[in-house]
């Protein structure tokens, strides 16, 4: 029997939770637990967005700042009064806005994305800080905060409902859609893609759309359990959502990339950078160990590449 | 003349003169010998990095750890400053150990580059990390003042010849050699020739690794000297002074007219970027535009920029295949 490479990261990701339950003190209290459950989905989610833009070969380092924009403009509606419908809706008007602005530029224009979204990285903090003049703002609804905070039925937090909907979503959107088999035809040969009648401007675009769309939910849950937006709202959620991506075994040069993957990647870290805070280790040194397990994993899949072919052309010489 | 005038980096220098006009109009004290100085002063250290960011582009990659990597060697040359002797030698010292570590730090992710073929922006994600948790980790955010400072240090720092800082000149070395290392040396036409087509560079028998690794070996020996331009310029050791520093050294390159895909690139057309910016900046103070606006305007610019030199690379390229001797 032999295992995809997503099945052995889910695998590792229970290997790491039960590693966590046996060396860390108070890893399985319902305390802890909950936090875990509630961490999960704002990151899933940014992680996600990620990953869709790298399986075309792009990179969108904008993504956290586009999710604070988006929560700036929820904000401001629900401070101002506005029903919480309202809010929700301009959160995900301005992420698609940020989306779209990116989408255009790398699709249309033609310029690398990891320009254009440094540039819209730094564009998005501006107009935040402008917006905010760098204060944050607070002091939501009641309502609003169950979004983040609330159970379903008392058991299941409402975030995870909602993050596991965007897990279908993309899964059923990257697999079953003709849109998803582009994104991965574009990843690996956007020419012969561009030759065999796609129409990749619209495929890009709506990439990038779809990283915004999954950035402003992502806003949308952070903002209510955090009950404040500040310009650096999930800011150090960028480079992991990278690491995730990769982790999970998105192919950074793009065409290659499961939804599983990174979700197995996203518990990995967080149960990890959680273990790690209850045994003491200082909130640095986790960042330390994320950059260190990035390289390792990507060293490791070098050399067994590498063990792989070698057993491919022996074999291929004695058929030979 | 014509040859001139059609050249990249003719164009960003009418930018930066346009600009230039209408400042002076903006504010008085901006047109002076003491604010130009103030202003290149102030940006030396973003400067080395863009000399050094600007190989590494050209060979179509990328390195986002540069501040991180200056944090670091920054700290080191801080600590090591109580050890070191009140005399002339510790300067001499800290010119051979801060660009040591650098290189170091460089060489790492050249490794990791060339030969392990990890993508350059995967490989510097993780080393920024990796360092920028362990400078926090050990230093615990915790600012170094000059009080500990070699006094010949301090002297070094201050001193000028001809009314220009030392910054200054060390700047203006940094950039020759490395325009001389691009221009007329073989390791250098390697570099071009990598980012122009790697299959077709690697074919005429060029080392792909070993131009791989002395591009991110190079870059480190840079934030070596930038590390040492950063402490003379502020005095202190800052760990989080240089947080996101990378993002605007790598704008500042692009707005210099190096492609991002590679192969083109000039040392010129780098200062002049660093020097738009610079300009730009200093501008947004002299003309009252708060600060928080300021983002806005920079990031503009940088997607403005980016976006009208992959269309006028697109026009060029669709008028004529013409082979780009001049580099």
């Amino acid at each position: 029997m032999k295992l995809s490479k997503e099945s052995v990261l889910g695998l590792i990701a229970i290997a790491t939770i039960l590693l966590m339950s046996l060396i860390a003190p108070g890893f399985l209290s319902s305390n802890n637990i909950n936090n875990l459950m509630f961490q999960l989905p704002e990151f899933g989610l940014i992680a996600l967005g990620m990953m869709v833009v790298i399986i075309t070969g792009g990179i969108d380092l904008s993504i956290t700042y586009i999710a604070a924009l988006s929560g700036v403009g929820a904000a401001l509606m629900l401070v101002n009064g506005y029903p919480i419908f309202l809010a929700i809706l301009v959160a995900v008007i301005f992420g698609l806005a940020c989306g779209a602005f990116n989408g255009f530029i790398v699709s249309k224009i033609g310029v690398s994305p990891i320009l254009v979204t440094i540039g819209t990285w730094v564009l998005f903090e501006g107009i935040i800080l402008a917006i905010t003049k760098g204060q944050s703002i607070s002091g939501f609804s009641e309502t609003y905060s169950l979004i983040g905070n609330g159970y379903y039925m008392g058991l299941f937090p409402l975030s995870m409902l909602i993050f596991a909907f965007f897990v279908l979503v993309t899964g059923v959107l990257l697999n079953k859609t003709g849109w998803g088999r582009n994104v991965y035809m574009y990843g690996s040969n956007d020419v012969a893609t561009l030759f065999s009648g796609v129409r990749n401007n619209r495929v890009v675009m709506k990439v990038y759309l779809y990283a915004g769309l999954l950035a402003a939910i992502s806003a949308i849950i952070m903002t209510s359990r955090y009950n404040s937006v500040k310009v650096d709202l999930g800011s150090s959620y960028l480079l992991q959502s990278v690491a995730a991506s990769v982790l999970g075994g998105t192919k950074i040069e793009g065409g290659y990339g499961k939804v599983m993957g990174t979700v197995y990647a996203v518990i990995i870290f967080l149960t990890l950078s959680n273990g790690l805070n209850l045994l003491g280790v200082h909130r640095a040194i986790v960042d330390v160990f994320i950059g260190v397990i990035l390289i390792s994993v990507l060293t490791l899949n070098f050399f067994s590449d590498k063990i792989k072919q070698k057993k491919e052309t022996t074999k291929a010489s004695k058929v030979a | 003349m014509k040859s001139i005038i059609k050249q990249k980096e003719f164009s960003i220098f009418m930018i930066v003169v346009l600009l230039c006009v209408v400042l002076s109009f903006v504010s008085p004290v901006f047109l002076t010998f003491e604010n130009f100085l103030d202003i290149i002063e102030g940006n030396v250290v973003m400067a080395i990095l863009a000399v050094g960011m600007t190989l590494v582009i050209i060979t179509g990659d990328i390195d986002v750890s540069v501040a991180a990597a200056t944090t670091a060697v920054a700290v080191i040359i801080g600590n090591l400053f109580s050890f070191l002797p009140d005399s002339w030698i510790s300067i001499l010292i800290l010119f051979l150990i801060a660009p040591v570590i650098g290189i170091i730090i460089g060489a790492i992710n050249g490794l990791l580059v060339s030969k392990i073929k990890i993508p350059a922006i995967v490989v510097t994600l993780g080393t920024l990390n990796i360092i920028n948790g362990l400078v926090l980790y050990l230093t615990n955010g915790q600012y170094l003042n000059s009080s500990n400072f070699p006094k010949p240090f301090l002297t070094f720092a201050n001193f000028e010849f001809l009314g220009i800082p030392i910054l200054v000149y060390l700047l203006t070395a940094v950039a020759i050699l490395t325009w001389f290392i691009l221009k007329h040396t073989l390791i250098g036409r390697s570099v071009l020739a990598i980012g122009g087509k790697s299959q077709s560079a690697v074919r005429v028998g060029i080392n792909y690794n070993k131009v791989k690794l002395f591009v991110f070996a190079y870059m480190g020996f840079l934030a070596g000297i930038a590390a040492i331009a950063q402490t003379a310029y502020t005095k202190a050791v800052d760990p989080n002074g240089l947080l996101g520093v990378e993002m605007m050294v790598i704008a500042a390159v692009v707005l210099g007219g190096t492609n991002i895909q590679g192969g083109r690139g000039s040392i010129q057309g780098t200062l002049l970027g660093v020097l738009l910016l610079a300009i730009m900046q200093n501008g947004m103070i002299l003309a009252h535009i708060d600060t928080f606006w300021q983002k806005v305007v920079t990031g503009a610019i940088i997607v403005i920029a980016v976006s009208y030199d992959q269309i006028s690379y697109r026009r060029q390229q669709a008028k004529l295949a013409k082979i780009e001797v001049e580099a």
